[in-house]
């Protein structure tokens, strides 16, 4: 079977459309969503419509989250503090922009997702708002793994595609008990995978592009997709409605964010 | 007979005038003049200042009397901005050397009309046009940024920005800039040539409060959309309780590298 798999939508019904034709041409036999699909985008409410009216099934996205809680960010949340300010300037407009029914169904969304041996989540495991991001310690990427007892996870959130295998998977933990030998136990898990769908709407992979992937349920296979679509109309849009332009200027590149320095001291607050 | 030397430096913008002077102000065995007119408040005298502190920079107002009064032996610096007419009687009066730095690709300009030597540019890319493809002289902002500190990931963000175009078409930036850690960098774009430049300026640390130091932003461009520009490098501001948490992290951090450093002395007998 044929999994098609999207993140990160960001109300950009442009890219949306031309997705959902590649999907179709590449004959994909199903549809999942990891969330966001509201936030930067002009065009919240028509997203929304589509998702649900194709039932696809959709777990809840950082943004959809915000949305329907209100926003409550920690400061890990953003990349920066100018991106934070960004951020909370396109909650607001989205907020005024929804529709209650569509604030409704964003709050009716899971979590994540199941389906045999595969998990499907927005950040992470964790939380909507985590990144796992592609040089995130493999230990820790492994457990977020085993956390799910699914082979392999899908995830999305960074915006920024990519398959990581954790091959050769071992834990090694020594259990220290009076009665007992220091001797580690081990545990063997098998290959797992995290697989990055992208992101559809509000792409950083330094090109305009929509990214998604396809997966094959029986041969396991991954295909990264890109898709070009015309985002001068998103830009326009984001233009009329009144959104920060400089949101235009970095979909026309697909820019990327600078990246916060790791403060591993950090705990997050969400 | 007179005792002193005196340099005129021209040139389009983005030759490389103040790196060409930097190599003779680097050595202090004469006494050291700079001056660059009508560019008070500039990045370029602070830089020169902080790199080249036996250097006397003298401004506008003073010009006149330093000038008129030099010790012997001295060696006199005048960089003359895109901006200056050259034809100017004041500028004709002076005695002295008159170096242009142009671009290799440009064969005759006023520059070379008016030099004694005329040095090619090590700045390959940089086109020596001045007028925009309008006919439009470029124009130049400056902005004082002393007392402010910058978020770095957000410091990146907006210069990335900045020299895309985002704001405007941006032909050459310079820029002093303080980060949270007390540092200050020097930050140097020339359009044409790949990449932002960071160098570190090596001054004390600044840990107590908001830096009492130069620093500023120079961008010489066609249309530059400078409520914009102001407004972003604001949100990449540090607010006085977010400085003040940084500081403390850092000089905690100075404290215990200099007990560590202490403790490690070699060979110290009581
Ligand atoms: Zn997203
Ligand atoms: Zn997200």
């Amino acid at each position: 079977m044929k999994l098609a798999v999207i993140s990160c939508i960001h109300g950009n019904y442009e890219a949306l459309k031309a997705v959902l034709s590649d999907i179709e041409a590449q004959k994909a036999d199903q549809i999942y969503c990891l969330g966001d699909l509201v936030g930067y985008g002009p065009y919240p409410n028509e997203v929304v419509n589509q998702i649900r009216s194709l039932e696809i099934p959709t777990c809840q996205g950082c943004w959809d989250e915000d949305i329907v809680e209100g926003l409550n960010a920690c400061e890990c949340s953003y990349p920066s503090q100018l991106a934070e300010h960004r951020g909370k300037l396109a909650h607001e407009w989205t907020n005024k922009e929804i529709r209650p029914d569509v604030r409704e169904y964003l709050a009716t969304l899971p979590l994540s997702l199941k389906r045999d041996n595969l998990c499907f989540v927005h950040g992470s495991p964790n939380s909507q708002h985590e990144y796992l991001l592609p040089s995130m310690d493999g230990f820790a990427a492994l457990e977020r793994v085993l956390s799910t007892d699914a082979d392999v996870l899908f995830c999305g959130h960074t915006h920024v595609p990519y398959v990581r295998e954790l091959a050769d998977a071992k834990l090694s933990v020594t259990v220290k008990s009076p009665a007992r030998s220091d001797a580690p136990q081990q545990f063997q898990a098998t290959l797992k995978r995290i697989i990055n769908a992208g992101s559809v709407g509000e792409p950083r992979h330094g090109r305009p592009n929509a990214t998604y992937v396809l997966y094959d349920t029986d041969t396991a296979q991954v295909t990264l997709r890109e898709v070009a679509y015309n985002y001068t109309k998103t830009c326009l849009a984001i233009l009329e409605k009144g959104l920060p332009s400089i949101f235009a200027w970095r979909l026309a590149r697909g820019m990327e964010f600078a990246e916060r320095a790791d403060d591993p001291t950090h705990v997050c607050e969400r | 007979m007179q005792s002193f030397d005196l340099t005129l430096v021209a040139g389009p913008p983005g030759v490389g005038k103040t790196t060409w002077i930097s190599q003779f102000l680097a050595n202090p065995s004469r006494p050291l003049f700079y001056l660059c007119p009508c560019a008070q408040d500039a990045v370029d005298f602070a830089r020169i200042g902080y790199c080249f502190p036996w250097v006397s920079i003298i401004s506008d107002d003073q010009a006149a009397d330093v000038l008129a009064d030099l010790p012997d032996q001295a060696q006199v610096f005048i960089e003359l901005g895109f901006h200056m007419d050259l034809g100017s009687p004041l500028l004709v009066a002076l005695p002295g050397r008159r170096i242009a730095i142009v671009p290799p690709s440009l064969d005759s300009s006023e520059w070379h009309n008016w030099a004694d030597e005329v040095i090619p540019s090590p700045n390959q890319q940089v086109s020596g046009e001045l007028a925009s493809a309008s006919g439009k002289l470029p124009t130049i902002w400056r902005s004082p940024l002393t007392g402010q500190v910058f978020d770095p990931p957000s410091l990146d963000e907006v210069l990335i920005e900045l020299t895309g175009g985002a704001y405007g078409q941006v032909t050459r930036l310079k820029g002093i800039f303080e980060l949270p850690d007390g540092q200050a960098f020097y930050v140097d774009f020339v359009e044409g040539l790949p990449g932002i430049e960071y160098t570190e300026l090596k001054l004390p640390r600044w840990l107590e409060g908001r830096p009492d130091r130069f620093s500023g932003l120079e961008i010489v461009g066609h249309n530059l959309e400078q409520k914009t520009i102001a407004q972003a490098l604001l949100t990449c501001c540090l607010a006085d309780d977010v400085l003040l948490q940084y500081q403390r992290q850092y000089q905690q951090l100075q404290l215990e590298d200099e007990t560590v450093a202490a403790e490690t002395e070699p060979g110290v007998v009581a």
